[in-house]
């Protein structure tokens, strides 16, 4: 390469401080009907608090604003890096992230005045999902626009599964959310019966599949390369791990639908390949974390590092996990309970913010032309606020989920059930404090986060940096 | 056929995909350009810190 290339870092500067500042709203509503959860009187009998209203509005914020400003942020970095060019459209790739900003605000507004299609991570109704299309097109335009442009021979693998992560989502989101508007704000889905619920949860496990592991997994395969000073542990293992983790996962949707009428052999077909899933999982893990290989007291240096390969440690465990709990028959006791709640967060918060949360910190001072991150301590200190965080709420939940189904399962011998549900709920009161004290610490670490962010990024004299810019940075 | 037959057809010809990309994954051919790809993240961040931050 001749000259480093002119990038467009504004966007992804923009993205950068979008992913901090919607991370801290979407948990900050988690922790919030975490605790309507033990003092329902929080909704203050107005419709718009509701759990109900609330839910929706905590994990459109979380998956779509936090993780979604995280991996468009990124994936424009690390393409424009790995290819060696500039974005292709700077209008185009302004629209995307103001048109994203519109699509959370328009959640932000309408899920709590319930307007909703009632789909779970789908509840969006028809205009805004007009809008996420025209968006979501532009960034596959821009990113595929950039990778076609590109002065390196090779397309790196961590822009393969950005770029698996932006095709499947289009059509996830296309084909999940076709339906028959009857005014502005009410569409009625095209699918009915089981059609529709098999539809539903394509896309809901494909969501988790693509958004939520090939988008940052694509992060991975950069940021902990870059983090830890060396090349990936193997470049043929992450090959065989993208060909195989995007064929199969987008099977797995039926486990979510167990013992429903669904008919039988679909729900077999979902947990065998739900089972099948371990392993390609497994084999992006431990390629990540033997990155480290050799270099292993950069896990005591770099809290950076810690992040990165602590979110990988959540990320076999979870992947352990989801396989375990599609076999039917543990399925029959996970499913409905708090179980389910206890996994998602081992992966949303161990796996997706950690990678997130590591990344922005590697990011963030190059993005500012900064040495380091404000305070290096600080770093520490979000770390295991965080880590004991989450190992309390899949703690509490894991605990009060397989207490739930074995309560739900009970009989006496006349065979009539041995507990009420409310008795159930009486159980389970103890494990949601553990638990909103656990989200609480996470929102905590966020804050800690912000706040170095902010000290990182603040405007402060230049002359140092400005006088000789060949010399330093 | 019947159903059957045919995931027995299509389980064979994923297993035979499958194997196919692993052997094309591992073949000696592919090492070289594997090597080159597997350095570009360290590539481009030697490259920001040598030439320092450029474009806005």
């Amino acid at each position: 390469m001749d000259a480093t290339p002119a990038y467009n870092d504004k966007v992804v500067r923009q993205f950068a401080l979008a992913t901090v500042i919607w991370g801290i709203v979407g948990m900050a509503v988690g922790v919030f009907i975490a605790a309507q959860l033990l003092w329902p009187a929080l909704n203050f009998d107005v419709p718009w608090l509701t759990f109900s209203r609330l839910r929706p509005l905590h994990t459109n914020a979380v998956i779509f604003a936090f993780g979604g400003s995280a991996l468009i942020g990124t994936s424009y970095y690390v393409v424009q890096r790995t290819c060696g060019t500039r974005l292709l459209s700077d209008k185009l790739t302004a629209f995307t992230f103001w048109g994203w900003q519109v699509v959370i605000v328009a959640a932000a507004i309408t899920l709590p005045l319930g307007i909703t299609q009632s789909k779970e991570y789908a509840e969006l109704e028809w205009p805004i999902d007009i809008l996420i299309t025209l968006v979501w097109v532009s960034y596959a335009v821009v990113f595929f626009g950039t990778i076609m442009k590109r002065r390196e021979k090779h397309i790196y693998v961590a822009n393969w599964f950005y770029g698996a992560f932006i095709i499947t989502i289009a059509l996830l989101h296309v084909v999940n959310n076709l339906a028959i508007p009857v005014s502005l704000t009410k569409s009625y889905p095209v699918y009915s019966g089981a059609v529709d619920a098999m539809v539903q949860w394509w896309y809901g496990h494909n969501a988790v599949g693509f958004f939520l592991t090939a988008g940052f997994l694509g992060m991975m395969y950069y940021f902990v390369p870059k983090q830890a000073g060396r090349p990936i542990y193997s470049y043929r293992l992450s090959v065989v791990h993208f060909w195989a983790l995007i064929s199969v996962y987008m099977w797995a949707g039926p486990h979510h639908l167990h013992w429903t009428s669904l008919p039988e052999w679909v729900q077999s077909l979902g947990m065998v390949f739900s089972l099948i899933l371990l392993a390609p999982s497994w084999g992006g893990m431990i390629n990540g974390i033997m990155t480290l290989s050799g270099a292993w007291h950069k896990l005591r240096d770099d809290p950076i590092i810690r992040f990165l390969i602590v979110s990988l440690s959540f990320y076999g465990m979870s992947t352990f996990e989801g396989p375990m709990m599609s076999i039917k028959t543990v399925n029959a006791l996970s499913h409905y309970t708090d179980w389910t709640i206890g996994h998602v967060h081992s992966g949303a918060l161990g796996w997706v913010a950690f990678i997130t949360i590591g990344s922005m910190y590697a990011l963030i001072p190059k993005l500012w032309g900064r040495e380091q991150m404000y305070s290096v301590k600080a770093i520490g200190a979000h770390f295991w606020v965080a880590t004991i965080g989450v190992v309390l709420y899949i703690a509490s939940m894991w605990i009060a989920g397989v207490m739930q189904g074995l309560m739900w399962r009970a009989t006496n011998p006349d065979g009539t059930l041995t507990y009420s549900f409310v008795q159930s709920l009486q159980a389970t009161y103890p494990y949601y404090a553990v638990r909103m004290f656990g989200g609480f610490l996470f929102l905590a670490g966020m804050l800690i986060m912000a706040w170095n962010v902010w000290m990182t990024i603040r405007p402060q004299e230049r002359v140092a940096t400005e006088s000789a810019p060949e010399a330093t940075a | 056929m019947d159903s059957g037959t045919l995931s027995g057809i299509i389980t064979a010809l994923s297993m035979a995909a499958f194997i196919g990309i692993v052997i094309w994954a591992y073949s000696k051919r592919r090492k070289k350009d594997f090597d080159q790809a597997a350095q570009l993240p360290l590539d481009a961040e030697r490259r920001d810190a040598e030439k320092g931050r450029n474009g806005q």
